[in-house]
């Protein structure tokens, strides 16, 4: 790969025991949009908290533009401009919509200097997610699909090059998950590189350049998703083996 | 006032009004230093529930040790006075930088702990304070220190009339006031409040949860150590029971009643529970000794038990406030994005 703004080299991770995440090694390029799948288990998370900074790799390295970030914590992501969502929404239940972003106008690399700038930035970032007309109601009355938006644009407003995205589409309906994809498109055009976990197929296909699968802690296939979808090994592991001793 | 909506002109008439109102009453009760004395408690009490409210409802770490910063703030004050000669007005500044800096470097460790934890921390660290300063030859141990008495003095912080302490007070009350309204909007107060609702989204954009919980300690017991000093002065005596956990509770509850998710909270409860307390002393006391804190008790439970986002959480939502904004103060939707 030519230009790859993550590089992950053989990260571990163990939890006591258990090995969660076991020698992984990928790139992410420039620019594009990269996703991970796997079966319920497989690491994703973990793999994706790693490089977010939100708990350390036992083992191996990772470099964002070709810096060492492997022991970065993750409020000093933010101003190199790295960005994540929450698999489990965590609006700011009790403050209004626009005040969940303004924090993040601030706090990013916009680095509004006072509140005007701020709610400005955060307006702006509410109006391209879509959520601009629910700028006052509090997080917490909002749904699922628009408590995901506002995920986005909380990691929006810190203006990112890099945004990490986990099952921003889970539990949304079929009509939900199209309006979803369209933002992820829309925001990947405008520059942000993006990498996601998805469940949901559909999504992966329409959006992903490149998938990596993992399964029980490791890589098993990477390519493009028709590549991926092909590999016999990947078929056995989301479906099952044709003699039907699926012990899944 | 070009460019101002008429909500904004109203508010502000309605402020200054309240303001003039607070000045004029020494005008009319100077002669009645009971009533005075319960404006100044009110002062004092409201300012340090401010105080405890930006560590409490702001960044959403409640501590029940605050008696012990007003306390250490009183008897670093009173030392100076008493056994360096200092002026009191420069041994209150020199009180609020010691107790910050003992707030910041002390309590630090205490910050890796998180909710009840926290919290019960808070309560040993009073109580430490507190034995320690019992058993501390040179501040009086239990006895306490006594300020010296003297002529009436701007300069040394003496008054005969109860009416200097009220305009101090005052200035202090409406002072920490500003301070907070303006914390409230800032980029701090951001701060403060996405760690209160979630220090993982705080560290993923970019806020140090532990270095934003340190100052805003460290503010809070400045204040807190402030409202010592003028405590010391006005009493003219302090001892170790100021830290009692007790009164750190009564820091508390003006802010848990007025609402504690609100600038004003501690103010509106502040004014409400002193003036009621004091009521009850004073009408039912004499007549079965303890009943009025009963009925204080059972103020608080039906508060909390039907109101627990605090009377200006129900304000907020309610009718009354919706019958205030439009009718009285004008308000238009075009204010409602200010």
């Amino acid at each position: 790969m030519d230009n790859p703004i993550i590089e992950v080299k053989n990260i571990t991770k163990n939890f006591k025991g258990l090995k969660a995440v076991s020698d992984v090694s990928f790139q992410i390029e420039e620019g594009k949009i990269t996703g991970m799948i796997g079966p319920n288990g497989a690491g994703k998370s973990t793999t994706f908290n790693m490089i977010c900074g939100y708990y350390p790799a036992s083992e191996g390295h990772i470099f964002y533009k070709g810096q060492e970030i492997t022991h970065k914590k993750a409020y000093d992501y933010t101003n190199m401009g790295i960005a994540r969502t929450f698999q489990i929404m965590k609006p700011l239940g009790n403050l209004p919509v626009v005040d969940n972003v303004v924090p993040s106008a601030f706090f990013g690399r916009y680095g509004a200097k006072s509140l005007k700038e701020a709610r400005e930035i955060a307006l702006e970032v509410l109006e391209f997610t879509g959520l601009y007309a629910k700028r006052n109601v509090l997080a917490k009355d909002m749904g699922t699909p628009d408590q995901k938006r506002l995920e986005m644009a909380r990691a929006l407003a810190t203006k990112p090059e890099m945004l990490f995205l986990d099952e921003n589409m889970a539990g949304l309906n079929p009509a939900e998950t199209e309006e979803a994809i369209a933002l992820i498109r829309r925001i990947n055009d405008s520059g942000v590189t993006i990498f996601l976990i998805e469940h949901i197929m559909k999504a992966v296909v329409s959006l992903c350049e490149r998938v990596i699968v993992l399964h029980h802690g490791e890589k098993i296939a990477e390519g493009t998703p028709e590549e991926v979808m092909n590999d016999p090994y990947v078929m056995e592991v989301y479906l099952g083996t044709k003699g039907g001793h699926n012990n899944a | 006032m070009k460019g101002l909506s008429q909500y904004t002109i109203r508010k502000r008439i309605a402020m200054a009004l309240l303001m003039i109102l607070l000045l004029a009453i020494p005008l009319f009760l100077s002669g009645k230093p009971y009533l005075m004395n319960v404006f100044i408690l009110i002062f004092y009490t409201s300012t340090m529930s401010m105080a405890w409210n930006l560590l409490g409802g702001m960044t959403g770490q409640n501590s029940l040790g605050h008696a012990a910063y007003m306390g250490l703030g009183a008897y670093v004050a009173s030392l100076f006075v008493t056994k360096a000669g200092m002026n009191p007005w420069l041994a209150m500044v020199l009180s609020v930088v010691i107790v910050g800096g003992i707030a910041g470097v002390v309590f630090y460790p205490c910050f890796l702990l998180k909710g009840p934890y926290f919290t019960l921390v808070t309560i040993a660290f009073g109580e430490t304070i507190r034995q320690f300063v019992i058993n501390w030859d040179f501040a009086g141990k239990a006895t306490g220190i006594s300020l010296p008495f003297g002529a009436q003095s701007f300069a040394e912080f003496r008054f005969m009339s109860k009416v200097p302490y009220y305009y101090i007070g005052l200035a202090m009350i409406v002072g920490v006031y500003i301070l907070m309204k303006i914390i409230s909007r800032s980029k701090f107060g951001f701060a403060l409040r996405t760690i209160r609702e979630d220090e993982d989204v705080a560290a993923a954009i970019g806020i140090k949860p532990m270095r934003y919980k340190v100052y805003a300690l460290i503010v809070s017991a400045m204040i807190a150590a402030m409202v010592g000093s003028f405590y010391a002065y006005y009493n003219r005596y302090i001892d170790p029971d100021l830290m009692l956990q007790t009164y750190s509770v009564e820091f508390v509850l003006p802010a848990i009643v007025g609402g504690a998710a609100f600038v004003e909270g501690p103010l509106v409860g502040g004014a409400i529970l002193i003036t009621l307390s004091e009521f009850l002393r004073n009408e039912f006391g004499a007549i079965l000794p303890g009943i009025n804190l009963i009925l204080y008790a059972v103020v608080l439970l039906v508060v909390i038990r039907f109101r627990p986002v605090g009377l200006l959480g129900w304000y907020s939502q309610s009718k009354a406030k919706a019958f205030v904004d439009t009718k009285i103060l004008k308000k238009t939707d075009a204010d409602k994005e200010a």
